[in-house]
């Protein structure tokens, strides 16, 4: 409750105060001084409220995490929360048995500074992950953006830029059999009150409501930890039909097009998609 | 044989272990004397104490002592399980852990952030 208390602090700052950039940079190395080896690096960066999902996984063990920054004057409190997958063995029947595992760390550190992450814990300090956290003014509010470089085969890295969208840009034809009608696009901001639109089809015209929400939190332990829903939402049409129920389908930003049945059998299909810079 | 022969072979038994008394012994002798049946199965009895009584070496015992277990025997033994099962654990724990696998607590198989 804190935590969300102060975030919604943190976010109502970045919305008065000037653009930044974060920019996540991350090494994957093993051993020390001469013989360093970088086995995989890549970078995530973003608007400030970007977070970084990262993922490391090898034969036995999969660790994954989502980081989360408070910028604090030249400091920076870093939050993770973890999910670890290890592998114990083979079952009776030959199937792999896996243990499953959630917890929180936090550390504090300069802007520029190197935090090393031990993924297997510090019996395991071979193999780490070296993040630095650096920011810039940006132009304006930009897009995440994300790259990894892979050197080993063995260590599989993945770096994802976890943002929840503030805007969305919605697509939406309406179809019925074969006739299609023309796309509309609309800049939607979820949890906003809904707007009346008009979409054509052919010589008719069709008035729906429309608005955006965030869909309903995940059951799973690993979709909560890792925010995998950061980048759905749900699209919210109520008919014009009188008694008509509203009905809802949910997707992911610069995903397939959903297709939402509507009363008279028309089709509502809808893409969700990142706005444009601004 | 029926229900009661039975229950005279088994008194016949007990004779022969030294376990009847006096009055006991009586009541079977006076069955034995009416009963040819329990009579011959006294003798093979006796003839099969005797078979015995020579294969361990004692042909003229008066009777074939049977091996019983002492409950000083029983408790010695049975701590001595406990003793060794307790060890076995204690050695597959040390070797490899509980269950979860692996030496160690849960925390040093966890992730840790370390800055400079």
């Amino acid at each position: 409750m804190r935590r969300s208390w102060c975030a919604s602090l943190f976010a109502l700052g970045l919305l008065q105060g000037p653009g930044l950039r974060l920019d996540y940079r991350v090494r994957v190395v093993a051993g020390t001084g001469p013989d360093l080896q970088v086995l995989a690096a890549g970078a995530v960066s973003g608007p400030e409220e970007t977070r970084l999902r990262f993922g490391l996984r090898t034969d036995t063990a999969t660790v994954e995490a989502l980081l989360s920054l408070l910028p604090d004057g030249d400091t920076v409190n870093v939050t993770a929360e973890f999910f670890s997958r290890r592998r114990l063995g083979r079952s009776r029947r030959g199937l792999p048995l896996w243990e499953e595992d959630t917890y929180h760390r936090a550390a504090r550190l300069a802007w520029g500074d190197t935090a090393r992450i031990l993924p297997f814990g510090p019996r395991h300090s071979a193999l780490r992950l070296e993040l630095v956290l650096t920011r810039k003014p940006a132009g304006g509010v930009t897009r995440p953006a994300e790259a990894v470089d892979r050197a080993d085969s063995a260590i599989e890295l993945t770096l994802e830029a976890v943002l929840r969208p503030r805007r969305v840009a919605v697509t939406l034809t309406l179809t019925r059999g074969d006739e299609v009608g023309l796309p509309r696009s609309y800049d939607l901001v979820p949890d906003a009150p809904s707007r009346t639109i008009a979409l054509p089809l052919g010589p008719t015209t069709r008035t729906v409501e429309i608005s955006l929400a965030r869909p309903e939190p995940p059951l799973g332990e690993r979709d909560r930890v890792l925010a995998l829903d950061a980048d759905a939402v749900c699209l919210r049409v109520l008919p014009s039909d009188v008694g008509e129920p509203a009905r809802q389908v949910c997707g992911r930003l610069n995903n397939v097009a959903q297709r939402l049945g509507l009363p008279g059998g028309d089709v509502l299909v809808a893409t969700f998609a990142w706005p444009g810079v601004r | 044989m029926n229900g009661g022969h039975e229950e005279w072979v088994r008194q016949i038994e007990a004779e022969l272990a030294g376990e009847l008394s006096l009055a006991q012994r009586a009541a079977l002798a006076r069955h034995l004397a009416a009963c040819p049946a329990c009579a011959g199965a006294r003798v093979s009895r006796l003839e099969l104490e005797a078979s015995f009584a020579r294969s361990a070496g004692d042909p003229h015992a008066r009777v074939v002592r049977r091996p019983r277990v002492r409950g000083r025997t029983l408790a010695l033994w049975a701590a001595v399980v406990v003793v060794v099962g307790l060890l076995a654990g204690w050695l597959a724990h040390a070797r490899w852990g509980g269950p979860g696998g692996g030496r160690g607590t849960l925390e040093d198989g966890r992730a840790t952030i370390l800055v400079r």
